[in-house]
């Protein structure tokens, strides 16, 4: 009970019941952040045992040696990239007509969008194979228009996240007045999407695309069903055969993700959308 | 031929009227209020020369182009927004420039043009910030430079002064009209303040239910109503009720008192039921004898608002208000006093309905 010496005398009557709750909230706090961090910890101490008797980076250095894994790292990210660019470009479009022009469809949009969540991956891989490796529509018959047809499904994945980031975005700021504002001074569709819509939702779209890089990162049952080497799947693979690497491999994907989390602090400089950040 | 033209302009949602039969014509550097309650089709009418809503029928023609249907980007027309609607990923300088980015002038152009509308506006020390680092009366200024930039034919203001507070809304008032009478450019001002549009405009548009009330110098609108909404809407009105007893000399009786009015009664005939209406300071104490009016009353009530003093009298069984400016000497009656009041007969008004 450490706060109680901030506590000032004679409040201390009124103070007492929210000292307790403080307590509730720091117990609540500690147990959650013991329940996120410990296996954490656990994980990172368990991946720096690969040497008898010392603790080491030995783990990470096999796992940055092994020649399947840059290239599975490398082919994730570009995945995330061009399924969040991809998911950018039919989301921004869309929530933002349906904001300004179509509010009536806004729950028909915000249903679709959640499709994802209510099929399993398995179910979606399935059908997806049916559906797209017998002509008109060959996708399965190469490893590159596999892969294609795989950022178009993260594409689909990220909805949910993409949607709702861009929706609460759009609700923040006055879409219809800076709309009909950019209009009267002459500004064309293109214009007021990329110079005035697009900058405003700066930090939405980053944290849509954040939700969606971190999915597809560790995506592995689609990818696995549809035989690409990519993150998940070596991961997999990792696990069955390794001791420590596997460890120091979960350590690297979590800090990829935190970084990506650090880089958006900086640039949106940790103040919302009202900065511009410039 | 007038400057900007609107022509026979309705527009309809689902099955009802927001702006029926809407016709006008302003000259150019005309300053043209549209004043009317909430829901009067001021804005809609706004909105349509801006371009954001199309007209169901009739048409607007702009220095002599039919823009009816051009679209709000082709039309060059300035608009300022109820909400600032600043884009607030740009300085104050780079908002006022979009307009001139946009249509792709030169960057010394720009950065002139920029330089002069900021410093129209006294904000040359704020060119740098974000908006959201403005005040509302700066943010105010900053959106009027924005649409001044481009030189739009028309500036059209959707009540650009709610939201402020009472001194800055009036200081930015008489900066708007400053502004507007130097560079000589055509304004539609939309406001339900009839003070704001009485003190700002060459002409006003009053505007009840769609339709056009009247239309008029501030001076006429306020001082000749044409219409019953228009002499309430305008100003503060007395209104009772009162019959025919002389057509041709113009004698009503109210409550058993006899009064004559101005207006033209000619059409009614004698027993007819009519509304009166006086206003405030159209009463005085004084020059009992000159006036046409001269009314035993008794004062029920006195209202000190500070440059005005406001007595509530009861002529007949009617309360009537009498406004009387305010000095230092003034010598008030009291409360249950019998006095006498005095009109002119122009002062009493017989209006449609």
């Amino acid at each position: 009970m450490t706060v109680s010496s901030n506590s000032m005398p004679g409040a201390s009557e009124k103070k007492a019941p929210s000292r307790s709750s403080r307590f509730w909230a720091w117990l609540i706090f500690i147990l959650s952040a013991a329940y996120f961090l410990v296996p954490l910890g656990a994980t990172f101490y368990w991946s720096l045992k690969a040497e008898k008797d010392i603790l080491g980076f030995e783990a990470y250095k096999r796992l940055f040696a092994d020649s399947n894994f840059l290239p599975a790292f490398s082919q994730s990210v570009v995945n995330a990239a061009a399924a969040i660019f991809l998911s950018l470009l039919i989301i921004v479009p869309t929530a933002y007509w349906v904001t300004l022009r179509l509010p009536k469809l806004r729950p028909v949009v915000e249903f679709i969008t959640l499709l994802p969540f209510v099929i399993p991956a398995v179910v979606l891989v399935f059908g997806l194979i049916r559906l797209y490796s017998r002509p008109p529509l060959l996708w399965t018959a190469t490893y590159e228009s596999s892969r294609v047809l795989l950022i178009c499904v993260y594409a689909a994945l990220s909805f949910p996240y993409m949607f709702r980031s861009v929706d609460n975005g759009l609700r923040a700021i006055d879409v219809r007045s800076l709309t009909e504002a950019a209009q009267s001074l002459g500004a064309n569709w293109v214009t007021i999407l990329f110079r005035v819509i697009f900058p405003n939702l700066r930090v939405a779209l980053l944290s849509g695309a954040l939700l969606t890089f971190a999915i597809v990162i560790g995506e592995l049952t689609i990818a696995l069903y549809m035989a690409q080497h990519t993150l998940g799947p070596y991961m997999a693979d990792l696990t069955r055969s390794k001791v420590y690497e596997p460890s120091a491999m979960a350590i690297v994907s979590f800090s990829v993700t935190w970084m990506a989390m650090g880089v958006i602090q900086l640039i949106t400089g940790g103040q919302g959308q009202a900065t511009g950040g410039h | 031929m007038a400057y900007l033209t609107l022509s026979g302009i309705s527009k309809q949602f689902s099955d009802s009227y927001v702006v029926k039969d809407f016709s006008l014509e302003i000259e150019k550097g005309e300053f043209v209020s549209f004043l009317g309650p909430s829901g009067c089709g001021k804005t809609t009418t706004l909105r349509m020369v801006a371009g954001f809503e199309s007209p169901t029928t009739g048409n607007i023609t702009l220095d002599g182009v039919d823009i009816t249907d051009s679209p709000p980007n082709k039309r060059n027309v300035g608009m300022i927004f109820q909400s600032y609607a600043l884009f607030p990923n740009m300085t104050v300088a780079q908002n006022v420039a979009f307009g001139l980015r946009v249509r792709r002038e030169t960057a010394s152009n720009i950065k002139q043009r920029v330089e002069e509308m900021i410093s129209l506006i006294h904000l040359e020390e704020h060119a740098h910030k974000f908006p959201y680092q403005l005040s509302g009366g700066q943010q105010r200024r900053v959106s009027l430079a924005r649409a001044l930039a481009i030189q739009p034919h028309v500036l059209l203001l959707d009540e650009p002064l709610s939201a402020l507070d009472a001194k800055i809304r009036v200081s930015l008032r008489s900066e708007i009209r400053a502004i507007q009478r130097k560079l000589g450019i055509t304004a539609i001002f939309v406001t339900h303040d009839q003070e704001e549009a009485l003190s700002i405009s060459d002409r006003i548009v009053v505007m009840n239910a769609g339709l056009i009330e009247q239309v008029g110098t501030p001076f006429e609108v306020y001082n000749f109503p044409q219409t019953q909404f228009v002499a309430n809407f305008v100003g503060s009105l007395n209104n009772a009720a009162a019959e025919v007893l002389d057509p041709a000399r113009g004698l009503l009786n109210l409550d058993g008192i006899q009064l004559i009015t101005a207006s033209d009664i000619q059409s009614k005939k004698k027993g007819d039921k009519v509304r009166i209406s006086v206003r405030p300071e159209r009463f005085s104490f004084a020059d009992v004898q000159r006036k046409d009016n001269v009314l035993d009353c008794t004062i029920e009530n006195i209202t000190f608002l500070g440059s005005v003093v406001r007595i509530q009298v009861k002529i007949g069984n009617t309360k009537f208000n009498m406004d009387t400016f305010n000095n230092p000497f003034l010598e008030l009656p009291k409360i249950g006093d019998r006095e006498q009041v005095s009109c002119s007969k122009e002062a009493v008004l017989v209006l449609d309905e």
